[in-house]
């Protein structure tokens, strides 16, 4: 199980994140929405301690932090139990595609080597890698570099993966295919924290979909419940603004 | 510590009085870099048999010389075979009469060719092959699609890199003290041979050639807002 | 007068010049090592924005970047015994050898120079690497070892190659202040036997080679450092 409580967070004046609590259950995927600068992207970095949120508390498993005041132990403590898939997929320039989903496990965690590579040819097996091993990521394509980014994650055995806008900096025809690597993720029973543009996504995968604006928590609740019968008004205009752009997504 | 104040402002004095010197060391051969140096680097990128190789040689080797090596030798063939010369095409001049600041001339100008030629090929290369190929396809000529669409577009890059060369000779243009050319360094120092105040005096000739790189440096800012304004794009 | 150039000069001179190329190599090397130390603590003091200095080594920087390497070796050869012999009652330009001034302004030289490659080779890599590193478990030190470093030096590598050559052909400066190196070595032989061609055009093979060498050295180890991607040669 993973919790924030209060979680708060300014960037100078501006309130990004006020007052936000979040509870994740062991295998739940979690989709978050919300228009940009809603505090979604900054809720997913101070998990992984990639921002310093002002105050809150972080539960994960039977490990509970002060997000604020932790020692840097408890922060990489954190990091070992949390993977990370960036936007822009932030893989290591100088390694190759094996390397990048090998460097968590060997000097992250210790891994033996010979035991790291098997992991992680593995999970590059999985993602639809398997003849990229010694590629880079500037050999690579977005979406190819996006699913070593998916691999690299998965392969650490998190007990929550936090998907940053996964496709959004990706080629509209790639969009599908690592989407789809996505849910096989999800498909495994892995912990999921995404925030994401794309609703028909949302709607297959989520167990929960939380809808995040100006800060806060707006409304949350099962797909069915958001998408087709949201409380909220601002979870209605947001919704209705998303569906006439997204020519993909029908109810 | 020792710091004559008086000394230091007669020094000052001194070395902006030939200040002229360093800058026509500058200027002249910045001219002529800029024209070689264009050339050398267009033979060079778009290939021109033989010559184009004999070029990239030409630099890869040249730059490979120290200035003041090449100056020491430079300044040597002209002492001994400048009256040899003036006979052969019949000048009434002998070397009493000639002023070896166009041997300092002549050496950093082939410095200025050979550094220019390279920043300016950085440039050319930078831009995209499609320029070309659209230029011909809307029926210019390579000389046309070069003056017309290549050389505009390739003076925003060039500018950063020229400047650094326009610095680098500034400092370069010290060295022909070497050979008895008066200039800011040799020139702060004429009252110290006098006073012993030889510490001061290269202060003095310090300070200057900094005034002159910082008032460079910070012209070329504002020269990097005016051009190139049609290189922004939404990306960066 | 005779002739300007004899081939039987120039073989003379080799012997007679190439033992002083230590001179100039020790040059290069003190200033290279003690640059690189003294350019990554430039750095630091960049990075971690220490106050006071981080004002003192932008004027330091900006001091060396933007004066001659002449001036500057000058400004040692004299200044280090003006301000240092009234404070301590030394006699440092008599104690001294000359080369021990080219010393300290090639490493003072060196480290600004240096310093400005290493904070543009550290501020071209994304944070996205560092944070990357952290998100898969890393620590700091760690994340900056294998994942920021690696990149750093690949990116500094040309400048730095390039900073080399620079620095083998400014040591030819250092006769100016009486020390023998190759160039100086080539002087005295001009004094002494009238005949100095044939030694500058020695040195200026010695010169071309050195500089090819690295050149060559430093393509070699930018392509082993190629990362996948395409480089123009």
């Amino acid at each position: 199980m993973i919790e924030v409580k209060n979680i708060k967070k300014n960037f100078g004046k501006h309130s990004v994140l006020k007052d936000v609590s979040v509870k994740v259950e062991d295998g739940q995927v979690v989709v978050i929405l919300g228009p940009s600068g809603s505090g979604k992207t900054t809720l997913l970095r101070c998990i992984n301690f990639l921002e310093n949120a002002d105050s809150g508390r972080l539960t994960i498993g039977n490990l509970e932090v002060d997000l604020k005041k932790s020692t840097k132990k408890e922060i990489l403590n954190i990091r070992r139990r949390t993977a990370f898939v960036f936007q822009n997929y932030n893989l290591f320039a100088n390694k190759t595609a094996i390397e990048n989903v090998m460097e968590g496990l060997v000097t992250g965690r210790h891994v033996p080597k010979a035991q790291a590579r098997e992991r992680a040819e593995e999970a590059l097996n999985w993602v639809g890698l398997s003849d990229k091993f010694n590629y880079y990521p500037a050999q690579l394509s977005g979406g190819q570099q996006q699913r070593v980014g998916i691999a690299r994650a998965f392969v650490l055995d998190p007990e929550v993966i936090l998907f940053d806008e996964p496709t959004s900096a990706l080629d509209p025809e790639l969009v599908g295919e690592t989407l789809d690597i996505i849910k096989k993720v999800a498909e495994k029973g892995i912990t999921m924290i995404v925030v994401t543009h794309e609703m028909s996504f949302a709607q297959d995968v989520a167990d929960k979909v939380i809808f995040m604006d100006g800060g806060i928590v707006v409304e949350e609740g099962t797909p069915e419940v958001i998408f087709s019968n949201p409380k909220e008004e601002r979870t209605k205009q947001f919704l209705s603004r998303i569906i006439s752009l997204d020519p993909n997504y029908s109810i | 510590m020792n710091f004559n104040l008086e000394h230091f402002k007669e020094s000052l004095i001194y070395g902006l009085a030939y200040l002229p010197n360093t800058l026509s060391l500058v200027f002249v051969p910045l001219v002529i870099g800029l024209t070689f140096g264009t050339v050398i680097a267009l033979v060079r990128v778009y290939k021109v048999p033989v010559i184009g190789w004999l070029m990239a040689v030409f630099v890869t080797v040249y730059q490979g010389i120290p200035i003041v090596v090449a100056l020491m030798i430079y300044n040597l063939i002209f002492m001994l075979k400048f009256n040899d010369l003036a006979a052969f095409l019949h000048l009434k001049k002998s070397i009493s009469d000639m002023n070896n600041i166009w041997v300092g001339i002549f050496a950093l100008s082939m410095a200025a060719v050979c550094s220019i030629s390279e920043a300016v090929r950085g440039a050319l290369l930078s831009i995209d092959k499609g320029q070309n190929e659209a230029g011909y396809s809307v029926g210019l000529t390579t000389i046309q699609t070069i003056r017309r669409i290549i050389i505009p577009q390739m003076i925003p890059v060039a500018i950063p890199m020229l400047i650094n060369n326009v610095v680098g000779l500034i400092k370069a243009s010290s060295v022909v003290m070497a050979i008895g050319i008066v200039e800011i360094v040799a020139g702060a120092t004429i009252p110290s041979s006098r006073t012993y105040s030889f510490f001061e005096g290269y202060v003095a000739a310090a300070v200057i050639y900094w005034g002159f790189t910082v008032v460079v440096e910070s012209l070329a800012q504002r020269l990097k807002k005016y051009t190139g304004k049609f290189r922004r794009n939404l990306y960066d | 007068m005779g002739k300007l150039f004899v081939w039987d000069r120039f073989f003379e001179n080799i012997p007679k010049i190439l033992p002083y190329l230590s001179v100039t190599f020790s040059i290069v090397v003190y200033a290279t090592l003690f640059g690189v130390l003294l350019g990554i603590s430039i750095v630091l003091v960049q990075i971690k924005k220490i106050p006071v200095l981080v004002q003192i080594v932008k004027v330091y920087v900006s001091f060396m970047r933007g004066t001659p390497m002449l001036v500057q070796l000058m400004l040692v050869y004299y200044g280090i015994p003006a301000l240092f012999d009234p404070v301590f009652g030394t006699n440092i330009n008599r104690e001294w050898g000359a080369v021990n001034f080219a010393y300290v302004t090639f490493i003072l030289n060196q480290g600004a120079f240096l310093s400005a490659i290493f904070y543009s080779a550290i501020t071209s890599i994304s944070y996205g690497q560092t944070e990357a590193g952290l998100s898969v478990g890393l620590t700091e030190f760690q994340t900056f070892h294998r994942i920021v470093l690696p990149q750093m030096v690949k990116t500094a590598m040309p400048p730095f190659g390039s900073d080399l050559v620079g620095l083998f052909q400014n040591s030819s400066l250092v006769f100016l202040i009486g020390v023998t190196d190759i160039m100086g070595r080539a002087k005295t032989i001009g004094t002494a036997t009238k005949h100095v061609l044939e030694a500058y055009v020695f040195i200026v093979l010695i010169y071309i080679i050195i500089s090819l060498g690295v050149r060559l050295l430093f393509f070699r180890l930018n392509n082993k450092m190629s990362f996948g991607k395409e480089e123009m040669g």
